[in-house]
């Protein structure tokens, strides 16, 4: 069980840390 | 007041994404250097974040029981490892992509002409790609646990430093004090981290030796060490955790070794007790351990534990040297006059290697304890349970609904899966059975 939630976890993390590296990029080129 | 373990977790998981990605937004605060195309910026942005989940590994292994406790240890490794592999790709991608979006920038990867700050990006990325590989493939090159572990450690801290070093190196973002002052303290925070659990922690363990009272021989070779604290009242701890012990050096030894606690935990004076199968590598020396040789533990950590989990019923599921934790649950509930039923489901090779056989019997009339037998090499005339736990012996040894008991399981790793296969069968919510899977490489 609290392996399955670690394994989630893990997949939220990496979605999270994606996207908000985008929204880093998206801010830089807007300016 | 004492926090839930639900929101501890939680609060720990909002701050592992804040040491993520704040140091990498606050990049965007104050002067910025001139706007590069999208795919740039973004291939930046995923170093940062790389790095930064590379160097919060040294706090996920080190140790501190406020922040492994909601999870478990081994859930925390577990975690551990799965997310390397996503910092180690986002780390790869960041050049990557450079390299398709401007193709000249392969000439970086010419080692002898490449400036220094290219060299430190490489020797980054060899290093972790030299990592987990390792960490993938030890147990299959056969690579001694030491000799990993220490590997590991170095790789991982060069890993680290060589890209704080290529990031400072190219000074596009650490351009500015205050931001190149930043990344350097937090590296050197990470690094404080590893040098905390192999300094700091040791000191303290120093302090609080424990001293080997006994050694007892079991069934199953195996040895139950029996330790006394020396000069200090010990720990408390819950039945069915664990402590890292060092038997031979000191505690600066890079190596520990987890296992389960198989004493009761209501004892007042301290003593624990460990049993130890020998599996023909560190464990074939317990046997050999002198009494009054002076130990170190590390511990308790854990939460395959009963007490995390009230039940009206405990079914606990054993396989070999599984017993230990199972152990230290029946002589704690013996111990503390425990009223609810508890099953023991233990599956073994043979009549003869049932490690604790004689002692369960024992602890039949201090509990309402059923014991299950389960061998796979039964002797002649064997008229208890063969093969291996399956959902029939399940269903012919315990009352239903299955859904409302609390299913503790440790043994290999092939026999928790086909168990936690077999509760599934049985409609068993995943929330009720617990196990802890040691596997710290």
């Amino acid at each position: 069980m609290r392996r399955l939630v670690a394994d989630k976890l893990v997949f939220a993390t990496a979605a999270i840390v994606i996207v908000m590296a985008a929204v880093f990029a998206l801010l830089r080129v807007a300016g | 007041m004492q926090l839930s373990f639900a929101v501890r977790g939680t609060v720990w998981i909002i701050i592992y994404l804040f040491f993520i990605l704040a140091p990498l937004f606050a990049l965007l605060v104050g002067p910025l250097p001139p706007t590069r195309d999208f795919w740039t910026e973004f291939s930046v942005a995923i170093g940062y974040a790389g790095l930064a989940m590379m160097g919060l590994q040294f706090g996920l292994t080190a140790r501190f029981r406020y922040v492994t406790e909601p999870w478990g240890e081994d859930v925390i490794y577990h975690f551990h490892r799965q997310i390397s592999l996503i910092a180690v790709g986002l780390v790869i991608a960041h050049p990557l992509i450079l390299f398709a979006i401007r193709p000249e920038l392969l000439a970086l990867l010419n080692s002898i002409t490449a400036p220094w700050r290219a060299r430190f990006a490489a020797l980054s990325i060899y290093s972790l790609i030299a990592l987990v590989v390792m960490a993938l493939w030890r147990a299959k090159w056969n690579i001694r646990y030491e000799t990993w572990h220490l590997t590991h450690i170095l790789l991982a801290a060069m890993a680290v430093a060589a890209g704080l070093l290529h990031m400072v190196g190219w000074s596009f973002y650490l351009g500015a004090p205050s931001k190149r002052a930043l990344w350097i303290g937090l590296t050197m925070f990470w690094i404080g981290l590893l040098l905390y659990v192999r300094i700091v922690k040791p000191l303290f363990m120093l302090r609080r030796p424990y001293r080997v009272a006994g050694l007892r021989q079991e069934r199953g070779d195996s040895w139950t060490l029996v330790m006394q604290p020396e000069g200090h009242p010990g720990f408390r701890f819950s039945p069915g955790q664990f402590g890292w012990l060092t038997v031979f050096g000191t505690p600066f030894k890079i190596t520990g070794h987890p296992f389960s606690f198989s004493s009761s935990a209501a004892v007042e004076d301290g003593h624990v007790e460990m049993t130890i199968r020998n599996l023909g590598d560190f464990t074939s020396t317990i046997g050999t351990v002198p009494a009054g040789q002076r130990v170190y533990l590390d511990g308790p950590y854990g939460a395959f534990t009963i007490d995390r989990n009230p039940a009206d019923m405990h079914v606990l599921i054993a396989g070999g040297v599984g017993i230990t934790p199972m152990m230290s649950i029946l002589r704690t509930l013996a111990d503390r006059g425990d009223p609810r039923p508890v099953i023991l489901l233990y599956g073994n090779r043979d009549w003869d290697s049932i490690t604790f056989r004689e002692e369960l019997e024992a602890l039949i009339p201090r509990l309402r304890l059923t014991v299950v037998h389960v061998l796979s090499s039964p002797p002649e005339g064997w008229t208890g349970e063969r093969g291996f736990i399956n959902a029939a012996i399940f269903q012919r040894h315990l009352p239903p609904p299955y859904a409302d008991h609390e299913y503790f399981i440790c043994g290999p790793t092939v026999m928790m899966d086909a168990i936690e296969r077999a509760l599934a069968e049985l409609n068993v919510p995943l929330s009720k059975y617990h196990s802890e899977r040691y596997s710290f490489v």
